[in-house]
């Protein structure tokens, strides 16, 4: 199947600036993938999401979306996606549901009327159904004035979703919001992405989010330092092992030895490396009573500062 | 809905807005009180009396139209130039992402500015009244009639604007220099028929000249000295108008989308 989002090549290069936002890089996302695009800041992430999202013209490069190219079809790409942009991007003379209301209109959902109560039901309904997931269903009517920077992030959520985007851009969607919205604002976003095949591009500062995600991409620079899964990530990236230990010490440290099992010392006991899924096959194999059993699988988090300091190392 | 509806849905909603925000803000009704006084009231009263003497007409209603002119050309490029405030504070973003070409946008601003305009006709004609420069009801009928092309010219001039001048600030500055400068030069507070030099070449190249000489050939139409308060024929004007308008909003759109997207 032909990847939904095809980048080749692609080259961003700032007026009156020598060095490229982004430099060359490439990569592909599946239809219906969670796909993380992470990098520090000014890595390059925003640049490319906003060229993505046809807002910014590429210096140089191939870009296809849902099988539309970038650089002439604009127009059916906007029909297919939906965004959340790092700043707010509202109207604040307007209340929440007008802000809405302008969106669906601009995207052609549905004919503009002055009045809510005049919008068809469809609409009425979607935006209700979709403020009660966010829980602004009580809020929608008031001036966005009023609206504290989380509330806001939300109403923006509602509005990328109005349309059903076959895609869906969030750059740093929950910057800004509590743990509880974060979570409904995730397990809502998941929901979706399952039920309707919507991409999710993705980038985010909240290493944690991409935990779930198909695949990571990670920019540094302006080019990508790697593609893979989180799983594969981590893998490649960070040792995973076993701490163990026993009252009977050299009893351990000679089993290890006899069954040939490759183990470091340090000063809480044996750390022993694996490669497999899980540690299970390590831990069976031993025979003396255990003191110590601790198994260090690295976050995303740990694997994603590794790389970052590799880079800067070099 | 097929593509055209689309856009025109697009056009009618973004103007819409522009409408709901005038009309939340009390600063803007305000206003359209206070530069028809200041203009006509003080500026407009003091020259009058001090130059009006040696006019073959009232000085006063002559000023009149070319406040009408003045405010609405103005007010109008500056609903078109708040697209780059608008962008500083990211909102522009949400249109340009939607499906809809971008002659949409700018002319959703330009006709959600031209409605909003037509308010500070209320206030200028408040001003005349309080003022007693007379004038009849045709004749506001005749600035009702020629309001949209004098916004549309204005709404046209601040595109090219934005499209050249990238940042809200300095094309704010600029514009308010420009409209000031027209303002004297197009003839629109005191006629400019005498002018002579480079004076008089700047004042034929400046767009509101034919704009000011176009709202005066309307409402000064059988009038005994008409032929001393209007330099052109209505064609003249018209075509002048049309064609600079044409041409900015085809030229300033395409600046603007390119300065947009080839950051």
């Amino acid at each position: 199947m032909t990847p939904i989002i095809q980048v080749e090549h692609l080259i961003k290069r700032y007026r009156k600036t020598e060095q490229p936002a982004v430099d060359d890089i490439s990569f592909n996302v599946e239809a219906g993938e969670f796909f993380a695009f992470l990098g520090p800041n000014g890595a390059g992430k925003t640049t490319t999401i906003s060229i993505l999202t046809t807002t910014l013209a590429p210096t140089s490069g191939q870009v296809m979306i849902a099988e539309h190219d970038l650089n002439h079809q604009a127009h059916e790409i906007r029909r297919k996606i939906g965004i959340i942009f790092q700043k707010p991007s509202l109207d604040l003379e307007l209340t929440a549901e007008e802000n809405i209301r302008l969106h669906v209109c601009v995207q052609g959902l549905y004919t503009y009327t002055p009045f809510y109560r005049l919008m068809p039901a469809a609409y009425r309904h979607r935006i209700e159904e979709l403020a009660s997931i966010v829980n602004l269903g009580g809020d929608l009517f008031q001036p966005l004035k009023t609206f504290s920077g989380g509330m806001q992030r939300k109403l923006e959520i509602i509005r990328s979703l109005m349309h059903n985007p076959t895609i869906l851009f969030l750059d740093e969607p929950t910057a800004g919001l509590d743990a509880e919205s974060r979570a409904s604002l995730w397990q809502y976003l998941l929901e979706v992405q399952h039920s309707k095949q919507t991409t999710i591009f993705l980038t985010t500062h909240y290493i944690e989010e991409a935990e779930v995600a198909d695949h990571v991409c990670i920019i540094n620079h302006g080019k990508i330092t790697l593609h893979a899964t989180p799983y594969q990530l981590k893998q490649r990236l960070l040792d995973r092992y076993v701490l163990v230990d026993a009252a009977d010490h050299e009893q351990l440290k000679a089993e290890l030895t006899s069954r040939g099992i490759t183990f470091s010392t340090n000063g809480s006991g044996f750390k022993i490396p694996y490669t497999g899924p899980t540690p299970q096959d390590v831990i069976a194999r031993l025979e003396t009573p255990l003191s110590v059993l601790e198994i260090y699988e690295p976050s995303l988090e740990e694997a994603y500062v590794h790389l970052l300091n590799e880079g800067a190392a070099q | 809905m097929n593509r055209s509806y689309k856009e025109l849905n697009a056009v009618v909603a973004i103007a819409a807005r522009d409408v709901v925000r005038f009309a939340r803000t009390p600063r803007y009704l305000i206003e359209s009180f206070i530069y028809p006084l200041v203009f006509m009231g003080l500026l407009g009263g003091s020259l009058a009396q001090n130059l009006g003497g040696g006019a073959n007409f009232s000085l006063s209603q002559f000023m009149l139209y070319g406040v009408v002119v003045m405010m609405l050309y103005q007010s109008n490029m500056g609903s078109v130039i708040s697209l780059l405030m608008e962008r500083d504070n990211n909102f522009t973003q949400v249109l340009f992402v939607a499906p809809i070409s971008r002659y949409a946008i700018i002319i959703g601003k330009i006709i959600g500015g031209t409605i909003t305009s037509l308010f500070t006709l209320l206030g200028v004609f408040a001003v005349a009244l309080l003022m007693q420069i007379p004038f009849a009801l045709s004749d506001v009928g005749n600035v009702l009639l020629l309001a949209p092309v004098i916004c549309i010219a204005g709404g046209a001039l601040g595109i090219l604007f934005i499209g050249i001048i990238n940042d809200a600030q300095a094309a704010n500055q600029s514009g308010a220099i420009l409209v000031f400068t027209q303002v004297f030069l197009a003839g629109l507070l005191f006629p400019v028929s005498q002018s002579s030099g480079i004076l008089s070449v700047l004042s034929h190249l400046m767009p509101m000249t034919y704009l000011g000489d176009l709202m005066r050939n309307l409402v000064f139409a059988g009038h005994p000295d008409y032929d001393e308060i209007v330099l052109y024929s209505p064609a003249v004007d018209l075509a002048v108008t049309i064609g600079v308008t044409v041409m900015c909003i085809v030229v300033g759109t395409v600046l603007f989308v390119r300065s947009e997207r080839n950051r």
